[in-house]
């Protein structure tokens, strides 16, 4: 009894004592290299996004250390596994590496807002290439985000919509910030566009059975469905909209563009429109270079719109701590950032906004015979 | 030379022993550690020893629900967000500081269990557990989706830091020792709580629920007691917490953090404090110390608690065995002795 006590004290002490020794000790290290920190969710619930990110940022790390730069540079990648506690400990984890100059990440809203909270004071720059609350860059000047928010994409689709004939409109979205920002971004460009919203709801992030909810879209009897979702329930949503035999046009965001969706959705993806701003089949070469290199560490996979926005932000962070070279500082790296201006990515041209929003173009899409099609309208 | 003369030495041998131990936990946690952590100077050790100490105090007040009265507790987090928005909102709406939002979050949340415990207390074993439950997920789904006064999952920016009658504890070692204050003033309380005759009284709910109440305990009013009190430092907790982070969303109170602090009570060890506090500690320290595994460490926190309740069953310094607690709570409901007794109210 007193032996595994024993065993299982040092264990668990050893385990914290090496923690803390690398805390301390940082690692040693060439003066030509530069660090950067990713914070993101490597393991729990949404972990196959933060391994995606994980692969985007190595790609692009990759490319950037063989191009004989006249430095080097380092990602530490820290598991936040979505989880506010484990964000904010990363983030001071950052702030305390004084050779860290720029941090990316979060994934979820809620963890790069409360991480946000820890680099505002620290004046550390952090990108993050999906967080979508609609007060993130408001947090301070060292908050940026690579990813088009709803105040711009909402607008857009419904320009799209209404030039289709969708006056009468139903909008539902998963109950987060962001799919708050999908609701109110979307129906006040409706309102303004003399269109009308007949119904919209919320439901909650992973629900299985959406025929309720169908049952009262279609009680409104919409021309049209506004939705808001990640691929995983879009394609519930998609499959159950079908087996109602429900034929309403369904509109989404650039969030749902996966190539899972297909995958999960099959036939019932059919037809559906969305926006997107990355599209694996755009034949130019960059585009071409990051599908080749994603498919030959994926097993042929294609990456789909998150993946595409973790890599534009890696290197968009990149090329800031190359402009801000020699001798990069935090302030520096921030500056540049603040300077980027039509930055050729996978995602199209990207510019920063004077409060730090990404202005991205946007492409139309549909899914037709089992792919995503670009349409002019 | 009769039993009382030889009692009295020892007596006096363990009074001393009983200042001894908590007089070096106050130097350490007051003394030593500040010391160590402005040494070292870097707002990471800062950070995890706060959240260590919130833990502390999220477990130590569920041991008092799950450990002493033995009842199977599934939704703590609920109250601790009902204290962290008391906080939140207080501060963002009304512009209070931690002064008044701190007693305030206690006692709202000791206010909704309260209320949501005069329905409930009466149910035993899993019955009650699925009630907590129900009651964790409904709170959790109110902060969620009641969008217009919690602001959903846009979450609360909380503007203020500590400070105590308008002197500001924002600093670090400030904000590390209000933290450290307030939890050790929480856990001193709860410690008395627990090992007085009224502990006692909750330890007779544990034991046999009927037979203490054929003794004459009321069992209906001491559960909701524990509970309410449990609730009140739980929304302390979550006032630290609202203050420390600057900004809480409702995926910070949600069933898996019931499930971290009810998996602290029970490797630490049901039914005693030391043991819960060590649970705590345990299971907020190791996974950052083994963040250098990369995505294994949780497969080695994983491990460490399976072992320990497998090596461990009465965990590293429990009471009463986890296993037969769970034994009886859970195994109340398919259990058949053919005498009336099993499904159903007892």
């Amino acid at each position: 009894m007193t032996f595994r006590l024993l065993t299982l004290t040092t264990l668990t002490a050893a385990g914290i004592a090496t923690g803390i020794a690398t805390g301390i000790a940082g690692s040693a290290f060439a003066a030509d290299t530069v660090k950067l920190g990713y914070q993101l969710p490597l393991t729990g619930d949404t972990a196959q996004y933060g391994q995606d990110f994980r692969k985007a940022a190595e790609i692009a790390l990759t490319e950037f250390n063989a191009a004989g730069k006249p430095f080097k540079v380092e990602i530490v990648f820290e598991d936040s596994r979505s989880d506010a506690k484990e964000g904010t400990n990363i983030a001071r984890k950052f702030v305390d590496d004084k050779e860290i100059v720029g941090v990316l990440g979060d994934f979820t809203s809620g963890v790069s807002m409360a991480a946000a909270q820890v680099y505002k004071d620290a004046g550390m720059p952090q990108l993050s290439q999906t967080a979508s609350h609609p007060d993130y860059t408001k947090v301070s000047k060292y908050q940026f985000r690579n990813i088009a928010t709803q105040a711009q994409e909402g607008p857009y689709n419904a320009k799209w919509m209404a030039t289709k004939g969708f006056k009468n409109v139903a909008v539902i979205a998963e109950q987060t910030d962001w799919g708050q920002s999908v609701v109110s971004g979307f129906s006040d460009a409706v309102k303004a566009n003399g269109g009308t919203v007949a119904f919209s709801e919320f439901f909650n992030r992973g629900l299985k059975d959406y025929r309720s909810l169908i049952s009262k879209i279609e009680r409104a009897k919409p021309d049209a469905i506004y939705t808001g979702f990640f691929y995983e329930d879009g394609a519930q949503f998609l499959k159950q909209l079908q087996q109602l035999g429900i034929k309403t046009p369904v509109y989404s965001t650039s969030a749902a563009y996966s190539p899972k969706l297909i995958e999960l959705a099959g036939g019932a993806a059919e037809g559906v429109h969305l926006t997107s701003n990355f599209l694996p089949t755009d034949p130019s070469p960059n585009v071409q270079h990051f599908v080749d290199e994603w498919k030959k560490r994926s097993e042929g996979a294609v990456p789909g719109q998150f993946p595409a926005q973790a890599y534009d932000a890696v290197r968009i962070m990149l090329a800031a701590v190359e402009k801000a070279s020699p001798n990069p500082t935090r302030e520096k790296v921030r500056d540049a950032l603040a300077q980027t201006k039509d930055f050729p990515g996978v995602t199209g041209k990207t510019s920063f906004s004077a409060d730090r929003e990404a202005e991205k173009e946007l492409v139309k899409v549909e899914v037709k015979g089992g792919a995503f099609i670009p349409v002019a309208d | 030379m009769n039993a009382f003369e030889t009692m009295a030495p020892a007596d006096g041998l363990t009074r001393r022993r009983g200042l001894l131990v908590p007089a070096l936990i106050l130097l350490l946690v007051f003394a030593a550690l500040p010391a160590l952590l402005a040494g070292f100077d870097k707002g990471y050790f800062y950070q995890i020893a706060n959240l260590a100490l919130i833990f502390v105090l999220l477990s130590a007040s569920m041991h008092l629900v799950t450990g002493v009265a033995g009842l199977l507790h599934l939704g703590h987090a609920a109250f601790y967000g009902v204290g962290a928005y008391t906080a939140a909102l207080l501060t963002s709406k009304l512009g209070l500081g931690f002064t008044v939002t701190l007693p305030l979050s206690g006692l709202v949340a000791a206010l909704v269990a309260f209320l949501v415990a005069l329905p409930t207390m009466r149910l035993v074993s899993i019955y009650f557990a699925v009630a907590t439950l129900a009651i964790g997920q409904m709170l959790y789904l109110v902060m969620l989706n009641w969008v217009d006064f919690t602001k959903g999952p846009n979450g609360i920016i909380v503007s203020k830091g500590f400070e105590l009658f308008g002197f500001s504890l924002s600093g670090r070692l400030g904000a590390y020792y209000t933290v450290a204050a307030v939890v050790t003033l929480s856990v001193v309380a709860i410690g008395r709580l627990s090992h007085s005759y009224y502990g006692n009284a909750l330890r007779s709910i544990r034991e046999d629920d009927q037979c203490a109440d054929a003794m004459g305990v009321s069992t209906v009013r001491l559960k909701m007691e524990a509970f309410t009190l449990s609730a009140f430092f739980a929304g302390i907790a979550g006032s630290l917490w609202a203050h420390m982070t600057g900004y809480i969303s409702p995926g910070d109170f949600k069933f898996s953090e019931s499930i971290l602090i009810l998996a602290m009570v029970v490797v630490g060890g049901l039914g005693s404090l030391p043991g819960a506090i060590i649970g705590a500690l345990l299971l907020i320290l190791l996974p950052e110390g083994l963040r250098a595994l990369g995505d294994f460490r949780n497969i080695m926190v994983g491990l460490v608690m399976f072992l320990s309740i497998l090596l461990l069953p009465k965990g590293l310094l429990g009471e009463v065995s986890a296993l037969r607690l769970v034994r009886r709570q859970l195994g109340a409901a398919w259990r058949n002795t053919g005498k009336g007794e099993g499904i159903g109210w007892r």
